[in-house]
């Protein structure tokens, strides 16, 4: 693959040029790409030596395209090609196009493993697509490429699809569609059978924006080659989920910046991907918690409140922004935070106590500091951990606002090392920079908060609730974690730093190995196949999933799935969207999970009473007694898509025998009304996550196909401790020997004739995949992300010794001897 | 007196002190048809140099201007960076190996220097840039060596042939550079490179012999 250098007067330009095209390609598939920009952070310039330096970096043999903005840029790349060994000179191309329109056409040519002249030619016709938008070239001239030979070939297969993307084939869509073409070895050409532009080929992303493909439009897909048949249907697959995009109009289109105009506050948005280990170590980089108010000079009262709708309306944008970005780079579950925290924006109650304050001649940074501060320190005092962890969520909107109305910048964080921060929140998470944040270390705030769950999806490695140790961590001092065995070090001497960094080196290595065996399947030394399946809740997770390897998922969490519907979703937009996840999985075998919803996970189109205590209150299946609609059009859509694709469905917080003959009535009902008899491929199972489930599998299981142990919720209820509460967090350990027993006994009561899978957190821990296998345990599915790591455990284990390992655990004393035994058993396998 | 490596040295270091004294003029030029930075950018630049001339002693007069124009390079950060260091790192390249320096060799090194600057830049004349000053400069100096001039009065006829040339950058139209965004409006201004020349060249005078 070709590498770039981007050369510009303005580092923070390159940069969120650089940012801007990252977007367009997947981390994996991403050219490598070295900036030459500014004097340093802030002064405008260039330098021919930072340039050939830069050059240098990422030469490699299929040669470096230089792509640069103006003036001196151009004098000092030249200057630079003299200074660079001829050889590498020779490979050396600077681009003549516009700076962001041809680095990002370039990204996308270059992640296709396009040559250099490809590549170049591609950037160069990056200005096409607008210039055919804006009517400035004609048709005819656009397709620049000729005609003739994309004249179908007589062999040609073809297929047509629509166009659901809201917002048409725009740049994203466009380029994850040349990027899929590109694995393939065919030609394909793309004819706008709407408007009739084209034939045009697939393989460059300008000349598919000059299709100038709308929301609607059909577009006809032809290919020749030994791929043909497999890329129409990788293509018809991914037009089937919107090219990936979202396929509703959003809401409030106005309000949301399209895909080129520039965010208000600050465009930095997350940059990279993390390790993706659980390892870091390097220079702490303590962050400033408060946000500096001295210095802002308040108005009239009238003065005030405009500024302070202002500021409102940019962090509100901000937090649109925000959401947008997380939903593609994390999923949308990661990305709900922010329609969370917008909503406090808007909450009448703060409004109007906000603009009562104004009035009465307070300045806009008081009275929103002091009305959100007031609102967070309610949720800080509450008894409820979780909603206690929503008090972080607060104070975020608070610092947000008020850096609005101060004009700061958000407190990015700068240098390279690990950062600590008394708690993490979402909007900070989303916007690190993975590649010079290699860890994140908080302080307090659990390990479920918003923030944590944005990080982790980005593959930052984390260390939660490190408490004091780290509180006193001081700026600079070298820290190191490893968060598998959850332990922080402060100043590691060098022989320490030096074993950490060879382990680093090692989990990295073993990980690469593992991602290059992921598409193999998961099979034990002594020959026994494991499905090692994945969590998703969006079609682009399950396409994640499928690229991680998968060998298909084990959870579809619908509730989240839908959880942007505001009004419960009809039975075909079910369908629709439960089709798009198991086409993105390349049709493999999906377990559908019923809403899983309670007080303390609301759905917006399901209103649910307040309760004392949710964690033990209405969740799950109990919902749904007092009210079946809701569930029978989800079973409804269930039946319809198993008639169609390899489909499983599975109820949560099961506990008793009457919940389990009542769920299959529900089933057959649903069926009645959609199918007829209940489709014939579709396994019915449950989870098992309360512990009365667990001791009483044997009961529950007739009649049923499966069994999918949820190991946080049962930790939880085995151990009465909420994972989130610090305090007894250490308590809700999954290695408990009483967690263990209970998997054990659900292993032996179900019986050999009905499967039994893990969807917790455990299943995603490779060091315990010899435990769960060595109870018994049939299926793992994980998040995505660990998929290959997961396989690559499964193919050390050697049943006979995990058995013995896992029986032995069992009776172990503790947690902690639980895992000395896994130490042990990996030790004895690597 | 020679062309030797106290001289340049010298040179340099009072070209330095009179950029300092001119960089709000020069960056005043440049605010009118440029982007404000020429004063700054070669202050800064120079100042670097000085610095490291400071730090290290040079065996040659080429082993000097290449560190000063390497210098330039990697400091100035607008257009006269790779314009500069090109002219230093050409003139340099010209002197190697030469143990004295005659009057001709050095005007044949400038003008090597200069013909950097044009492959650098690809301007020409009456484009409204430095060049505009540098060419009537380098035949001023060698017609005046042709005419049995020394270096000093061969660098002063070069001075001001070059400040000749700077005044008349005033009406034309910009051609290179940030200034030809400007188009007709770029006319009545002169140019801040034909003006950062003309010190280089008044500062040899003044300095070399």
């Amino acid at each position: 693959m070709i590498s770039i250098v981007v050369v510009s007067h303005s580092r923070s330009l390159a940069e969120a040029a650089v940012a801007l095209a990252g977007e367009m390609v997947s981390g994996d598939e991403r050219p490598r790409v070295a900036i030459a920009a500014g004097l340093d952070e802030s002064a405008f310039g260039t330098d021919a030596t930072a340039v050939a330096q830069a050059i240098t970096e990422v030469d490699g043999p299929d040669g470096v395209l230089v792509l640069l903005d103006l003036g001196s840029a151009v004098l000092s790349a030249e200057m630079a090609l003299e200074f660079l060994d001829p050889d590498v000179a020779k490979r050396v191309r600077l681009s003549s196009a516009p700076l962001v329109e041809g680095l990002v056409a370039a990204v996308v040519a270059a992640s296709t493993g396009s040559t250099i002249d490809a590549v170049a030619a591609e950037a160069d016709a990056g200005l096409l697509g607008k210039r055919e938008h804006l009517g400035v070239v004609e048709v005819a001239g656009a397709a620049d490429v000729d005609a003739s030979a994309l004249d179908l070939d007589e062999d040609a297969e073809s297929v047509e699809v629509e166009v659901l993307a809201a917002h048409g084939l725009h740049a994203r869509p466009a380029a994850r569609l040349v990027a899929l073409v590109g694995r393939f070895a065919a030609e394909v050409t793309l004819t706008n059978a709407t408007t009739g532009r084209g034939p045009v080929t697939a393989a460059s992303l300008s000349q598919v924006a000059t299709l100038d493909a709308r929301h609607g439009h059909r577009l006809a897909v032809s290919a020749s080659g030994p791929d043909a048949a497999d890329v129409l249907e990788a293509v018809a697959e991914l037009a089937a989920y919107s090219f990936g995009d979202d396929a509703s109009p959003r809401a409030g289109a106005a309000t949301v910046p399209d895909d080129t105009s520039a965010p208000d506050i600050v465009p930095a948005v997350e940059r990279g991907s993390g390790s993706g280990l659980d390892i870091a170590i390097g220079p702490a980089l303590v962050a400033a918690a408060e946000v500096d108010t001295r210095g802002y000079v308040a108005g009239s009262p009238s003065d005030e409140s405009e500024r302070s709708g202002e500021a409102l309306r940019r962090a509100a944008d901000r937090l649109d922004e925000l959401h947008r970005h997380t939903a593609s780079s994390a999923g949308p579950g990661a990305a709900e935070i922010f329609s969370a925290q917008k909503a406090l924006l808007t909450d009448p109650e703060i409004t109007s106590a906000v603009s009562n304050d104004i009035d009465a001649g307070t300045s806009a940074v008081e009275a929103w500091g002091e009305r959100l501060g007031a609102v967070a320190q309610q949720y800080g005092t509450l008894s409820d951990p979780y909603l206690r962890e929503r008090a972080a969520d607060v104070r975020s909107v608070r610092g947000l606002v008020l850096r609005s109305l101060l004009g700061q910048p958000e407190p990015l964080v700068a240098g390279e090392g690990i950062l600590v921060v008394p708690e993490l929140d979402a909007a900070t998470a989303a916007t690190l920079d993975a590649l010079t944040v290699h860890g994140v270390v908080t302080v307090r705030g659990g390990s479920t908060g918003h923030g944590v769950l944005v990080v982790r999806s980005r593959g930052i490695p984390l260390l939660a609730d490190a408490g004091d140790a780290a509180a006193a961590v001081e700026s600079g001092v070298t820290i190191a974690f490893d968060a598998s065995v959850g332990r922080l070090l402060v100043d590691p001497g060098e022989g320490e730093q030096d074993r950490l960094r060879q382990e680093i080196e090692r989990r990295r290595e073993a990980r690469d190995v593992a991602v290059s065996q992921a598409q193999s399947p998961a099979v034990t030394s002594d020959g026994r196949p494991v499905a090692v399946l994945a969590n998703v809740a969006s079609p682009e997770e399950a396409a994640e999933a499928r690229r991680c390897g998968a060998d298909g998922s084990g959870l579809v969490r619908t509730e989240i799935l839908f959880g942007d519907h505001t009004t419960a979703p009809t039975v075909d937009e079910q369908v629709e969207r439960l089709l798009a996840v198991s086409a993105a999985l390349g049709g493999r075998p999906m377990t559908v999970r019923t809403w899983d919803v309670g007080g303390d996970k609301p759905l917006p189109f399901l209103s649910m009473p307040s309760e004392a205590n949710p964690f033990l209150g209405e969740r799950g299946i109990r919902v749904f007694r007092s009210r079946q609609e809701l569930l029978l059009d989800q079973l409804r859509a269930v039946c319809l898509v198993a008639k169609r694709v390899p489909t499983k469905v599975m109820f949560p917080m099961v506990t008793t025998r009457d919940e389990v003959e009542w769920a299959r009535a529900m089933l057959i009902e649903a069926a009645a009304a959609s199918t007829g008899d209940v489709p014939a491929g579709l396994d019915v199972g449950i989870m098992v996550e309360v512990p009365a489930a667990a001791l009483r599998a044997a009961t529950l299981v007739a009649g049923l196909d499966f069994v999918s142990i949820g190991t946080n919720d049962l930790t939880q209820y085995t151990t009465a401790a909420e994972r989130g509460n610090a305090a007894v967090a250490g308590l809700a350990d999954p290695f408990d020997p009483a967690l263990l027993a209970l998997v054990a006994t659900v292993v032996s009561d179900v019986g050999p004739d009905v499967a039994v899978a893990v969807c917790g957190d455990l299943a995603s821990s490779p060091v315990a995949v010899p435990l769960l296998l060595g109870l018994g345990v049939d299926e793992l599915s994980c998040t995505p992300p660990r998929v290959p790591e997961v396989k690559a455990a499964v193919r050390g284990v050697d049943l006979d010794v995990a058995r013995a390992m896992s029986a032995e655990a069992l009776t172990a004393s503790g947690p902690n001897r639980v895992r000395a035994l896994l130490a042990d058993c990996a030790l004895r396998c690597r | 007196m020679a062309v030797d490596v106290a001289s340049v040295s010298a040179w340099l270091t009072a070209y330095a002190e009179t950029i300092a004294d001119h960089a709000a003029e020069l960056t005043q030029l440049d605010a009118a048809i440029g982007d404000a930075d020429h004063g700054t950018n070669m202050n800064r630049g120079m100042a670097a140099v000085v610095a490291a001339l400071d730090k290290e002693e040079f065996a040659s007069v080429d082993a000097l201007l290449k560190k000063a124009g390497m210098t330039l390079v990697s400091t100035i950060g607008g257009a006269s960076g790779p314009l500069y260091g090109t002219f230093l790192l050409r003139t340099g390249t010209a002197l190697a190996d030469m143990a004295e320096i005659s009057g001709a060799q050095f005007g044949a090194a400038l003008r090597a220097g200069v013909e950097g600057i044009v492959a650098r830049g690809k301007a020409e004349l009456g484009d409204k840039t430095m060049y505009d000053a540098w060419a009537p400069a380098v035949d001023a100096y060698d017609a005046a060596i042709d005419s049995g001039g020394d270096v000093t009065a061969a660098l002063q006829a070069a001075a001001e042939a070059a400040a000749r040339g700077r005044d008349e950058t005033t009406p034309m139209v910009a051609r290179k550079g940030r200034a030809s965004y400007l188009g007709e409006r770029s006319a009545g201004h002169q140019d801040p490179g034909a003006t950062s020349t003309t010190l280089l060249l008044e500062s040899a005078a003044a300095t070399l012999s």
